[in-house]
């Protein structure tokens, strides 16, 4: 018998769900507690055979406020293709400023996912400190 | 370089600085040469900051005569540099009637070598002096006094660099070659000339001695290590409390030492090392600087423990052996104007000043070969007062004076973005952060530079464009990071 | 010297999740508020934690630290706050005068409400006395996170962590993914104090080893960090002789321990709670302090951004009704509120007796399944909460129904 605990992160309710199964992880073999409605049982499932990840990480910026933006992929992509997701956003420099939410990559590693934005990057003014 | 300087010092301690210091009154062309990345990085800046009175020193020794001498002199220093410093007393504490031996013993000492005001006071009188010490007996000391080991080191380096006093950093001293009519030392940034030598180089001076003189004695490291404690309780101590003498020689016993900023030490201890390089903290040890000190202070708060450091001592007496060693200024027959400090452990920081003005007048300059400058061309650079501690008038009448004062960037310490500025702008060219936490105090706090330094990276990548790598702890060898995170790519 | 004049109802001192969302509540409730920050950018720590997992109880999504701290800002805009960043608060007094500087500018503030919410500080080489040279490469792992999502710095490039605290899990998988190699994470417990879903997202699947019951008995490295020594630990905290071995690493991350950062209210005469390291306060999140309430990191650690943006909301609620004209302390009867077994500490420390509903956050001592926590008044169960999994690491919180007012002597929350 195999135990994991995880979080559910599908709504709001967060819960803290038991997942217990045997063998290969399917609908049958597998038992959720802890969740509230039965959405928790797909995504404990869907987290043991084909776990998906967001990846977060920042990419460069020239001429703002701060050196680097935060991004997102803007929903979680298949965890093998987490690497190559990153790989791709190191390349990208932005010019400030920067928008939460603007597209850095129309499509991750080939999953079909965007990469955006988190933190907003405003245009750094030229003139340095009076003294 | 073909130049052949009229005096090299090597070795920027304490010593080196005040010799420094009292060479730039002079015409002349002097350098000071120092193996680590700024001045006062070893014992000089790892001890307890303290201005001894001259109880410990046996009377009629170099040790007590310049001990006595320079206390005077080093107050003096300390109120032309703007130097902290306070003559706060001390109170040597017998726990046991046992013990009270031990302190007639230091009284009788004291009055030999002519300290005033020694009274041994009743468990009352020293806890109306420095409440919560436990004793039966205490010897008061009101001439003691303490002093910031780092900022007189750099301040009276400093000053000597405004004066004419060159500076080469990074440069050890590996070989010392007599030619005629001078000395060329061999280093790691090149050899350097000069015709008169002083060698103030500290726990390394007996290796450099025995490079010209291969009879010099072996100086032998002997690490003390010390607790920091939270600036929150410093207003505890009033006064340095030290316990009362054991053991004759064995190193003076865990202390409690207020400091010129407002925290409080616990140490040093005493043992000897193979290698001062590798010197540093250890569990044993700092747990029993903590008991011991808590027999002396019973509600020590060791929670607020904020850092360790470990200084090492120049000892001239081999482990095992011990005994007493003086002072020792060692010339060799044959070799003219070349001296060697040797063994200049405690009273050394409190001695420094008129140990500088010694070696010049006996040894270096007794022939009076260089003209004083008159007053007018000497250029005075002071230890600047720290923002923090001024009064509320005077920190708003600064910000508006110069806005980069309004900005806080050690929030623990209180250090403005002007003082870290002022701190890396420094007339020795040190660039490193153990320079600016030592010259603006920026995390010397209890939070470490945890807030500080990512604030001191931004300014100085924006207001002196350096970049990561430039950023190195303590020299090139220490660097704090590994370069950028991201690169601009370019297709 | 600039006079101090009433120009505000509220002031609240600091910029993230708990004090954006004081000042907002606050504003809600009619007051005049006005919230400083030290830093240029609002949202606090929220804007270096650029992983996700905020706002899911707060907002019903999953964001980011930053996009997180975008709508708390956002929000108080909205509510009419008048944010000041770039504005650190240098003095406080218990009279709420407060001393604020900014480059250029130092000036007064005086308001009849302030709320401290200027969270915390990290633990230290220092403060935990690991013996050892002092070379570069060692960072507290908040400090490495913002070097690393802030500065663009790389701060090392093999790197061992010690403490599981999710702060130390979160950069374990940020610094491999940029490219590091995180040689190991060092717990000194027996069990993780982060969360299971860290554990598994930044461990397990990079096969980062986890030590439990180790930690660092030596540091080496005579300028930058070249190994360090790690040991196994009995129950008593204490180094096991010959289990000692080497981890060769350039870089150390401490992740042992949020502080909450209250010089400035204790040099207000507020007073601490030990347990915490933060004020002890009432429902109203007032400290004994008339006027100066607390929430966040800096009244206690929270796990979540999210609770401690609802508590600060709260405070900020209560902090209003105080300035409007409420009743100050000494004239309300206080009814003691005290962690009773298997309780490490309770929060709020006291209630007020006209309270008509009471939300008391505790922690638990230790781990343990299968659990009940009552709020009692003697024999009495008010209020009870049932855990299927009691952590240390893990804030709960129990509602009491206080009906028309509370007439006990005292309440203890427990561990059945």
């Amino acid at each position: 018998m195999n135990e994991r605990q995880m979080t559910c992160i599908l709504c709001p309710n967060g819960c803290e769900i038991d997942v217990r199964w045997t063998g290969t992880p399917t609908d049958e073999t597998i038992r959720v507690e802890g969740n509230l409605c039965p959405r928790g049982v797909g995504f404990a499932l869907e987290e043991l055979t084909h776990p998906k990840r967001t990846l977060t990480t920042s990419v460069l910026v020239r001429g703002g406020v701060e050196p680097q933006a935060s991004v997102k992929t803007a929903a979680p992509i298949p965890r093998e293709s987490i690497e190559m997701a990153r790989r791709e956003v190191a390349r990208v420099t932005l010019d400030a400023p920067v928008a939460i939410g603007q597209i850095v990559l129309v499509d991750a590693a080939g999953t079909g996912v965007p990469v955006a934005v988190t933190r907003a990057v405003p245009r750094r003014a030229t003139e340095r400190s009076a003294d | 370089m073909s130049e052949i300087y009229d005096v090299a010092v090597i070795g920027a301690g304490v010593v080196g600085a005040a010799i420094a210091r009292a060479l730039s009154r002079y015409r002349g062309s002097f350098v000071v040469v120092e193996k680590g990345h700024d001045v006062g990085t070893a014992a000089s800046g790892r001890n307890s900051g303290v201005i001894h009175a001259g109880i410990n020193c046996l009377p009629n020794t170099l040790r007590a005569r310049f001990c006595m001498e320079g206390r005077a002199l080093l107050q003096d220093w300390c109120e032309e540099l703007n130097v902290p410093y306070s003559i706060c007393g001390k109170l040597v504490v017998a726990r046991v009637p046992e013990e009270i031996a031990g302190l007639e013993k230091l009284v009788a000492n004291g009055v030999a070598n002519g300290v005033p005001d020694l009274r041994i006071v009743s468990p009352a009188e020293a806890a109306a002096l420095q409440p919560g010490i436990e004793c039966v007996a205490a010897l008061h000391v009101p001439t003691s006094g303490i002093v910031s080991p780092y900022a007189l080191t750099i301040a009276m380096a400093e000053d000597a660099a405004v004066n004419g006093v060159q500076f080469l950093l990074g440069a050890e001293v590996t070989g010392i070659e007599p030619e005629k009519d001078a000395f060329a030392m061999v280093t790691s940034r090149g050899t350097i000339r000069a015709h008169r030598l002083i060698n103030s180089a500290g726990i390394h001076a007996g290796r450099v001695a025995r490079m010209l003189d291969p009879e010099a004695p072996e100086v032998y490291p002997c690490a003390g290590e010390y607790l920091i404690l939270d600036r929150q309780v410093g207003e505890r101590m009033k006064m340095s409390v030290y316990p009362a003498p054991r053991v004759a020689n064995a190193g003076l016993g865990v202390h409690i030492t207020p400091t010129t900023e407002g925290n409080i030490l616990l140490g040093p201890s005493s043992e000897y090392a193979d290698d001062p390089e590798t010197v540093c903290c250890t569990r044993d040890v700092t747990d029993r600087l903590i008991d011991e000190a808590r027999v002396l202070w019973p509600d020590l708060p060791e929670h607020l423990v904020i850092g360790a450091y470990a200084g090492v001592r120049s000892k001239l007496t081999a482990p095992g052996i011990g005994g007493f060693s003086d002072f020792t200024f060692r010339t060799t027959p044959g070799i003219q104007r070349a001296v060697h400090l040797l063994g200049i452990e405690s009273p050394g920081l409190t001695a420094a000043p008129s140990l500088a003005r010694h070696v010049l007048d006996e040894f270096t300059l007794p022939d009076r070969a260089f003209e004083s400058k008159p007053p007018e061309e000497l250029r005075l650079r002071r230890w600047p007062d720290r923002f923090d501690e001024l009064p509320e008038a005077e920190k708003v009448r600064l910000v508006e004076e110069h806005s980069d004062h309004g900005d806080i960037v050690c929030r623990c310490e209180g250090v403005t973005k002007r003082e870290i500025l002022h701190a890396v702008d420094n007339p020795l060219g040190v660039r490193t952060l153990s320079g600016i936490k030592f010259r603006s105090r920026a995390s010397m706090g209890r939070c470490g530079g945890g807030y500080c330094l990512p604030r001191i990276v931004e300014i100085l990548q924006e207001e002196r464009d350096w970049s990561p790598d430039d950023f190195v702890l303590r020299g090139p060898a220490s660097p704090a990071f590994a370069g950028r995170l991201l690169e601009e790519q370019h297709a | 010297m600039p006079e101090s004049k009433r120009c505000t109802d509220v002031v609240v001192i600091g910029g993230g999740p708990a004090g954006l969302a004081a000042a907002s509540a606050a504003a809600d409730a009619g007051a005049e508020v006005v919230l400083v920050d030290r830093n240029p950018r609002l949202g606090g720590i929220l804007n270096q934690c650029i992983h996700d997992g905020f706002g899911l109880h707060a907002f019903g999504e999953v964001l980011t630290g930053p996009e997180f701290a975008e709508r708390c800002v956002a929000r108080a805009v909205e509510a009419g706050v008048d944010l000041r960043p770039d504005t650190m608060v240098a003095e406080l007094t218990p009279d709420r005068v407060l001393v604020c500087t900014s480059p250029g500018s130092r000036t007064r503030l005086e308001a009849p409400s302030v709320v401290l919410a200027m969270g915390c500080r990290e633990r230290t080489r220092g403060m935990l006395r690991i013996p050892g040279t002092r070379p570069s490469g060692v960072y507290t792992a908040g400090t490495a996170q913002w070097l690393t999502n802030m500065a663009n710095v790389r701060v090392g490039r093999r790197v061992l962590i010690l403490g599981s605290g999710d702060i130390g899990l979160i950069m374990a998988r940020r610094l491999t993914w940029e490219g590091a190699e995180v040689v190991g994470v060092v717990e000194l417990l027996p069990y993780p104090s982060g969360l299971p879903r860290n554990i598994s997202q930044c461990l397990d699947d990079y096969g980062i080893p986890l030590h439990l019951s180790h930690s660092v008995t030596c540091i080496h490295g005579t300028d930058r960090l070249k190994r360090v020594t790690v040991a196994r630990f009995d129950d008593n905290r204490r180094p096991i002789p010959g289990t000692e071995f080497d981890i060769a690493c350039d870089t150390l991350l401490l992740s042992v321990g949020l502080i909450p950062e209250n010089e400035l209210s204790r040099r207000a005469g507020v007073v601490l709670e030990r347990t915490t390291s933060g004020a002890r306060v009432d429902d109203r999140y007032m400290t004994n302090v008339d006027g100066i309430f607390s929430c966040g990191n800096v009244l206690h650690i929270h796990d979540l951004a999210d609770w401690a943006a609802e508590e600060g909301a709260r405070a900020g609620r209560h902090a209003a009704e105080y300035a409007a004209g409420a009743a100050p302390s000494d004239r309300l009867d206080l009814i003691p509120i005290e962690p009773g077994p298997g309780i490490r500490y309770t929060l709020p420390q006291a209630a007020t007796r006209t309270a008509k509903r009471l939300l008391v956050s505790f922690r638990v001592v230790e781990p343990s399944d299968d659990r009940t926590a009552e709020v009692v008044a003697g024999d009495r169960v008010l209020a009870s909460l049932t855990l299927r999994h009691a952590h240390p690491a893990t804030m709960a919180q129990v509602e009491v129904d206080c009906g028309d007012g509370l007439d006990v002597d005292r309440l203890e929350v427990r561990l059945r």
